[in-house]
């Protein structure tokens, strides 16, 4: 749904010809899964599935026939790339076999993005990203704080364990084809995504093996202020790790008497006393906007950002001026904008050239103009539900 | 003889510090490529001087932070504030691929080390800046923390329980992140150069590779001038969804019903058929209209259980559920123990530590973490030596004058 697709997304919005593969019916879930213009879900204006599959040509092929594993078989024969993320018992029904595939294309790189790894003990484990966020160790890193220790692990917004298998597939796939050009030969990428998770965990998991402690998201912070003040207009995240960053925000403040209180006079008693402080200082930046501490800060080189709602970045002027967003022209949605360039290549630009594609869109142009099956053979596959 | 790894034979002179930079330049060790980290002894890397450290006593090669992203790395130490050292600083990059930077827009021009001058070396060469904000707009030059990527990028305003303040996520992710894609370009970049032989500059903005992953946020506003609402762990297309308390202190379990048949087996795996014949509860609508009643049902029932157990019983029933993980756990367990995520190599100053090694495997150019993270400045000489062929001489004379160190 997610992963697969953004590590394909990024090869093809940087110029690779990718084909999107999806069941005949409904299709890829992350058409389900919106958001919809106005609301009303519809197979070909789901945000995230456009998103997703820009610069995507788009077949559907029903893997639970043996005439559609076979075609897939024949798509394997002359791509250098397939990148999934069935899981290994979906693997086995669908006849994701490399041995198979490579027999077809010995240049051929499968990439697996899977919920645990092709082996071991919860290989078959069914995951969605929260069960992964959860399993990876991400979730007890987050969520509840002090006096607050009933609430639940909280995870990220989205599908942050997916856009992480998918990157690391991107990464590790790409490799892969990087490396036939001195071997010749592909290979099989497993990319676990669980695994990929625990890379990230900051310096939390060193913890244990460093000093036998478990990180927790409860209690206080060693440091602050390093959290959130609500302002008049919504809410900034004060980051002051350095006392002359403290120092330079208490300036800012017009030097507050309270600021010269014992309590207050370094980083680690500020985390102590937070409570306390942070009525203080939120007393004071609820009488201003975020823009202009926002502004106030980072004049003066201290590292305080906004808390960005949604609205705030689509009117960013700097993401304005960057040329951030995009817009997609697409024959069913319309006009619709998505995150744009993550990166800006100097000699190779990356650029949106077609639209997600509808379903199916491309099984004559690509089945009959590709791969050479006859118009006949492909109504045959159309009317008993292959394609 | 060992079958090569994907980047065998690419150097990669690496600026970077923090996270977001060694976390691309890390992606580039796993894959094979010789890293040389260019370090200063008077402004040592700050995750060199962040804790876990063994015993609590501090020690700038003591960081398990440092320790855990830098594997496989090796450490030049150069004073760049003398031209001497910049010069140095050159040769490396005329005999690497890439060069790797995490500054602020603008400081590695300042240094003397920008693309148009490196450019000018070394023609086909790959640099990528990853910056908080890009290299060019108003805000190129803003100050950017880790912790505050998350809020700036648009991920806190849309993370946290139902009608709470926003929330973090935990960790700096716009770190890996922005590094992930990094790496990526890299990549994509010395594929371009096996073609036509042209290098080129990347600029990489953390803040847009985070948008780039909230595409949910982003086009619901983009669609309909609305912001999805904070919500907690549950999902607008599933439910039951959620995080529940088991038994014990602090033990939780995540729980994920994805469809209707999905939640029939639910249902029926927590002993609970009623349910599963409640016409109220029987579609999505239904349920996610029931979701407080349905989540204090799943509640008692996971309370009264280990995550083990619970994890088992519905993962027999096809459904998704695992336990939340800590660091021991994760340390602990047997499957990412039997599958070759975990490092532990000597370390002279630390000893075997545990660290998370590479997260994928290719079955026929396997890749290993082949060094642990370097002391600062372990490898000054052999890299003067080796790699840029310097004289005994001349290496005497740049450690005597402190241009290395």
């Amino acid at each position: 749904m997610v992963a697969a697709a953004y590590a394909t997304k990024l090869m093809a919005d940087l110029g690779a010809d990718v084909v999107k593969v999806e069941p005949p019916g409904a299709g890829d879930r992350a058409r389900t899964r919106g958001p919809f213009p106005g609301g009303m879900p519809h197979a070909e204006k789901s945000g995230l599935f456009l998103y997703l599959n820009t610069n995507k040509r788009g077949v559907t092929l029903n893997l639970d026939e043996a005439r559609g594993r076979e075609l897939l078989g024949r798509m394997a024969a002359d791509a250098d790339l397939i990148v999934h993320n069935f899981t290994p018992p979906e693997m086995r029904r669908f006849g994701i076999d490399f041995a198979t595939l490579r027999q077809r294309n010995p240049g051929l790189v499968l990439a697996s993005i899977t919920p645990f790894g092709l082996d071991g003990p919860y290989r078959d484990y069914e995951a969605t990203d929260l069960t992964l966020w959860s399993a990876g160790g991400l979730a007890a890193l987050n969520g509840g704080g002090p006096g607050s220790d009933d609430l639940p692990p909280l995870k990220a917004f989205g599908q942050q364990a997916e856009f992480q298998g998918g990157l690391n597939a991107a990464v590790a796939g790409l490799a892969a084809v990087f490396a036939r050009l001195r071997s010749g030969t592909g290979q099989h990428v497993s990319i676990p995504i669980r695994e990929c998770l625990t890379a990230i965990m900051e310096l939390a998991f060193e913890y244990y093996p460093y000093m036998g402690l478990i990180a927790s998201r409860l209690g206080q912070k060693p440091i602050q202020p390093l959290d959130f003040l609500e302002c008049r207009d919504g809410w900034i995240f004060l980051c002051c790790v350095e006392e002359h960053q403290w120092q330079t925000w208490v300036d800012i403040m017009g030097q507050p008497e309270w600021a010269s209180l014992e309590l207050f006079e370094n980083r680690l008693t500020r985390a102590a006393n937070w409570d306390a402080l942070k009525l203080f200082l939120q007393e004071w930046t609820q009488e201003r906007s975020v823009d202009e501490l926002y502004r106030a800060g980072q004049a003066r080189r201290v590292p305080l950002a906004p808390v960005s709602t949604m609205a705030d970045l689509l009117a960013s002027d700097h993401l304005k001026s960057r040329g951030f967003f995009a817009v997609l022209e697409h024959p069913a949605a319309g006009r619709v904008t998505v995150p744009g360039a993550p990166y800006q290549f100097a000699a190779t630009p990356w650029a949106i050239r077609r639209p997600a594609p509808l379903l199916g869109q491309h099984n004559e142009e690509f089945f009959g103009g590709h791969l050479g099956v006859s118009v006949d053979d492909l109504a045959g596959l159309h009317r008993d539900g292959v394609v | 003889m060992t079958p090569a790894r994907p980047l065998d034979g690419i150097r990669v002179a690496d600026f970077t510090w923090v996270w977001a930079g060694p976390f691309c330049t890390l992606q580039l060790a796993h894959l094979g490529a010789e890293v040389i980290r260019v370090e200063s002894a008077a402004r040592p890397c700050v995750t060199r001087m962040l804790p876990p450290w063994p015993d609590g006593q501090p020690g700038l090669n003591r960081s398990g932070y440092f320790n855990q992203y830098n594997q496989g790395k090796l450490s030049l130490t150069l004073d760049l504030k003398q031209p001497e050292a910049v010069a140095v600083a050159k040769d490396l990059v005329a005999r690497s691929d890439i060069v790797c930077e995490n500054f602020a827009a603008g400081v590695m021009d300042r240094m003397g080390l920008g693309y148009a001058v490196l450019r000018e070396i070394k023609p086909e060469i790959i640099m990528i800046a990853l910056s908080g904000y890009g290299n060019s707009g108003p805000e190129r030059e803003f100050v950017s923390y880790g912790p505050a990527q998350v809020p700036l990028s648009g991920m806190s305003s849309l993370t946290g329980y139902p009608n709470w303040p926003p929330m973090h996520v935990g960790i700096s992710y716009g770190d890996p992140t922005g590094g992930l894609h990094g790496a990526f370009a890299v990549l994509a970049a010395l594929w371009h150069r096996q073609r036509t032989g042209r290098g080129q500059f990347i600029d990489l903005s953390q803040q847009e590779t985070t948008i780039a992953v909230l595409p949910e946020g982003v086009v619901e506003f983009a669609m309909n001038g609305t912001q999805p609402a904070r919500d907690g762990n549950r999902d607008h297309g599933m439910a039951p969804h959620g995080i529940f308390r088991c038994e014990g202190d602090q033990r939780w379990i995540a729980i994920s019903v994805r469809d209707d048949s999905e939640w029939q087996r639910f249902a029926r795996a927590i002993g609970r058929p009623d349910l599963a014949d409640d016409p109220s509860l029987r579609t999505l609508a239904g349920r996610k209209a029931n979701e407080d009643r349905l989540e204090a049902i799943v509640t008692e029932w996971t309370g009264a259980r280990s995550t083990d157990a619970a994890t088992e019983l519905l993962q027999r029933a096809g459904v998704p559920a695992f336990g939340v993980c800590n660091s021991q756990e994760l340390a602990e367990d047997p499957q990412l123990n039997a599958s070759g995520l975990f490092v532990c190599l000597d370390h002279p100053e630390v000893g075997r530590r545990q660290h998370v090694g590479i997260p994928w495997r290719m079955s026929d150019t396997p890749c290993t973490v082949r060094q642990p993270a370097p002391c600062l400045g372990q490898h000054t000489d052999q890299v003067l030596r080796d790699v840029l062929g310097y004289s005994i001489e001349k290496i005497t004379r740049l450690k005597a004058e402190l241009v290395v160190h």
